[in-house]
């Protein structure tokens, strides 16, 4: 086990951890897919409204890539396909049966893994419905199943406030865990494993898989921050990512030969009265998750995925894909009279410019910007918090400038999306929008 | 609140889109923003935001500035009233200070102020809080005589030429507040430099007598021609090494008191929006420069240029090199952005500085030129910084 100081990153001082605590739901009414919400995909329906679908019946798939299939994580009946704006897919509900059917998938125990093709696993993964958790550095994309990662990164790690805690979604699955490692085993040669150090509550077994201990503060747990720290060669860039939690779907799927959409959901934020972990499944309502928990739910924001890299959500909106993070914390529309000449004891920040900094205990924070946009006048705070040592307030000029080839120089691709460099920003630059924007076309001028 | 709130509330509507007054929105936003932290919320990622805004960061340095403001009122007015023989009570000093400062702060926000609002008019942007900054830094870098006409022209030249023309706020390249003082140092030297201008003569007792003639500690140490050591002779006109720290002593109005500019310099290194990196630099930029020839002239004892034979502490505490080094160097706009070339740039601020002065008999003080003629050298010493940097990251393209 290699343990690694990531030295730079930031941890927010955030009121309203969720507890350890953990739930078990009761089956909600409906459920629901959000293809918008998956990256660099075109969904292509396979379903109409009305249509009967089991567990596991697929939904839709993707038109580059028909091997990105999204499969449904209800048995029930479509009872509505949302679009947004210019006709994207933006929801397609389910409203369950009392008995779901599942469509049923071939079961394969831990002995038959060994000796299973690659393709043949890569083939069972993808009409699985599950090849979509693999995720490709550095743009993030779902990895090409004809393609050999260098690597596979494994983050054990809850950094960003609030996400599920490793020691609540592997209590009593360790062995679940080790199948999905061994899926994983077909896939690569090479598998890293990270936690943070300190990490008692994982048990010796699963230590000994652990091959990095990532301290720091968030996002020291991401895997695009470990790459960063562990590549020799420009050919690792290429690794792929899966989330900890995930790796349990795949050995799920194998071993009971259903479609997998249990998951582990936590409900944080100052605006939720019981802050814990849940186990629901898949695509539930938000509104399932926050019924009789929330405090003043109409003016909250529910923030979906995490503080940083969520989005938006309301209460008539669902869990997507990848997401098993809600919060809820106050709007913070209002305006505050003299603001900047104010003490500032309960103002987090990362700065010394207010008495917070004497204040260690936990501030209540609101989706305010506390500022209005300004000039970048070069003070260099992003540069001092991101975690891969890109130089923010350098390279936003040169993708302004249309310098594309700079900014790539410049380490653009190995930038995390961590959000830190938005969050810090006096002159409140939207940076992370600025270079994931970027990336994004510079991975469609690919394609 | 209330009452505040709602008159913005009632006179928004001429200045949004389809008013009367639309083109002055950014007055009306740097009005209403000053009195208000607006209630924007974040649209999508990163859902929270760090409190701090640039609102915050430009009234932390006018913090920092109180101490040489300040003391710089009250000096003003003590040399002033000692000059012309009036009481020197603290509170005669203070109010005759303020006399002679105010005017000067008016104009220099006044007319300042007013080019930003007609550059951001036109530009359709915000105005910028650094010019709260500007507006304070220019005048405590002025003699206390200056005329307040060339206040009006100084900042004009500053906020138009030293920022505005370049894109504004985030892109000049100059200390737009320097910039100002080097166009009236060289336009009008006649109230910029030398013994007269320095204090303010006032009062019955002086009619007739219009100006008051005193020397600079710095012009004190460059007399030519004189072989004995300067520490004696800056003794002997008054300026003791105490005094020099403190600053009780005539000079431009913000820049006497090494003791302030100190204490502001903790601020805002405690604060972390100054760099430290910029200061010592430039401390240590002085002391190697200063000490080779200071021991050249100890050991020869006798020297051809007098001011070289001067302790090199004696150059931290003279002249503005403190003021510039804390509030004009450490600007993050003109400073370089990455960590080693704020070494070398407040190093060698600091070495210009002490060069100019001992050898350049043009010049008594030198810390405007050289924070100016760093200011250029900055994109460069960060290009090259950056490129260092990148050959050590495995590529990713």
């Amino acid at each position: 086990m290699t343990s690694i100081r990531i030295r730079k990153g930031y941890d927010i001082n955030i009121d309203g951890p969720p507890s350890f605590d953990v739930e078990k739901l009761e089956k909600p009414t409906r459920v629901a897919l959000l293809p918008g919400r998956i990256p660099f995909i075109k969904p292509r329906l396979k379903v109409k409204v009305d249509d009967q679908v089991n567990v596991g019946s697929p939904v839709f798939e993707d038109k580059r890539n028909p091997d990105f299939i999204f499969l449904s994580p209800g048995g029930g009946r479509v009872s509505k396909i949302d679009y947004g704006p210019r006709r994207i897919i933006k929801e397609i509900v389910i409203t369950l049966d009392q008995d779901e059917g599942y469509e049923t998938f071939p079961i394969i125990n831990e002995a038959q893994v060994e000796d299973i093709e690659r393709e043949a696993l890569v083939q069972k993964l993808t009409t699985g419905g599950l090849w979509p958790l693999f995720r490709e550095l550095p743009f993030r994309n779902i990895p090409n199943p004809q393609s050999l990662p260098p690597s596979i990164i494994i983050s054990l790690g809850s950094k960003e406030p609030f996400q599920p805690l490793p020691e609540v979604y592997l209590k009593d699955k360790i062995d679940l865990f080790e199948f999905g490692i061994k899926i994983l085993n077909k896939l690569t040669e090479t598998i890293f494993i990270s936690a943070s150090p300190g990490n008692n509550f994982v048990p010796d077994r699963l230590n000994t898989h652990v091959t990095h201990t990532c301290e720091g503060v968030y996002p020291a747990d991401d895997p695009g921050v470990l790459l960063y720290y562990i590549k020799k060669h420009p050919d690792e860039n290429r690794s792929w990512y899966i989330n900890g939690q995930d790796v349990l779907l795949l050995a799920m799927l194998f071993k009971t030969g259903k479609y997998p959409v249990d998951r582990t959901v936590v409900l944080g934020g100052s605006l939720a009265r019981e802050r814990k972990h849940f186990q629901t499944r898949m695509g539930v309502p938000l509104n399932h998750i926050t019924k009789g928990r929330a405090d003043d739910a109409g003016t909250a924001r529910y923030i979906v995925g995490g503080i940083f890299k969520g989005y938006t959500g309301s209460q008539d909106s669902y869990m997507g894909f990848y997401e098993t993070s809600l919060v809820l914390i106050p709007e913070g529309d209002e305006k505050e009279f003299f603001g900047f000449a104010r003490p500032g004891f309960n103002k987090p920040s990362r700065s010394r410019t207010f008495l917070s900094f004497f204040n260690k205990s936990s501030m209540a924070m609101d989706c305010n910007c506390h500022g209005e946009v300004r000039a970048c006048i070069n003070c260099g705070f992003c540069a001092e918090v991101c975690p891969v040592d890109i130089l923010p307030q350098f390279t936003y000029k040169s993708i302004l400038a249309d310098e594309i080839e700079e900014a790539l120089n410049h380490g653009l691709l190995d930038c995390v999306e961590c959000c830190l460099c938005t969050y810090v920003c006096p002159s409140k630059i939207e940076l992370r929008n600025i270079l994931k924007e970027t990336k994004k076309a510079y991975f469609l001028e690919q394609l | 609140m209330k009452f505040i709130q709602k008159i913005f509330d009632s006179k928004r509507k001429h200045f949004v889109k389809g008013g009367r007054f639309e083109k002055f929105y950014p007055l009306f936003e740097a009005f209403e923003t000053f009195f208000f932290i607006p209630g924007n919320v974040t649209k999508n990622d990163a859902h929270v935001r760090d409190s701090l805004d640039l609102k915050r960061l430009m009234s932390m340095v006018i913090v920092s500035l109180i101490p040489p403001l300040f003391f710089g009122i009250y000096n003003s007015g003590y040399q002033s009233n000692l000059a012309s023989g009036l009481p020197v009570t603290f509170i005669a000093v203070f109010i005759k200070g303020l006399q002679i400062v105010l005017p000067i702060i008016i104009v220099s926000y006044g007319v300042g102020f007013a080019w930003e609002v007609l550059f951001a008019s036109i530009r359709k942007h915000n105005i910028s809080e650094g010019f709260l900054v500007t507006g304070l830094l220019f005048p405590l870098t002025l003699p206390p005589t200056i005329p307040l006409w060339q206040v009006a022209l100084g900042i004009s030249f500053g906020v138009i030429f030293g920022k505005e023309i370049f894109g504004g706020t985030g892109r000049n390249f100059l200390n737009p507040a320097l910039t100002g003082r080097a166009f009236l140092f060289f336009a009008y030297p006649m109230k910029m430099t030398g013994d007269t201008v320095w204090t303010v003569v006032s009062g019955v007792n002086y009619q007739g007598v219009d100006t008051f003639s005193g020397a600079t500690p710095l012009a004190v140490s460059a007399v030519q021609g004189t072989s004995a050591f300067i520490e004696s002779l800056l003794s002997k006109a008054g300026f003791t090494l105490p005094k020099l720290f403190y600053g009780l002593y005539p000079g431009s109005i913000g820049g006497t008191s090494t003791f302030m500019c100190l204490l502001g310099a903790l601020l805002l290194v405690f604060t972390g929006i100054a760099s430290y990196r910029i200061m010592i630099g430039g401390i240590l930029g002085v002391l190697v420069a200063a000490y080779p020839g200071y021991i050249v002239s100890l050991v020869s004892g006798n020297s051809t240029v007098p001011m070289l034979s001067l302790p090199p502490f004696y150059h931290l505490v003279m002249g503005g090199f403190a003021f510039g080094i804390t509030y004009m160097a450490t600007d993050p706009v003109s400073a370089p952005g990455m960590n080693v070339s704020k070494w070398i740039y407040g190093f060698a601020i600091g070495a210009l500085t002490v060069l100019i002065r001992i050898f350049n008999p043009a010049f008594p003080e030198g810390i405007m030129l050289a924070i100016l003629f760093m200011n250029l050298f900055s994109p460069l010493l960060d290009h090259f910084e950056i490129h260092f940097r990148l050959k050590k990251r495995v590529p990713n393209v």
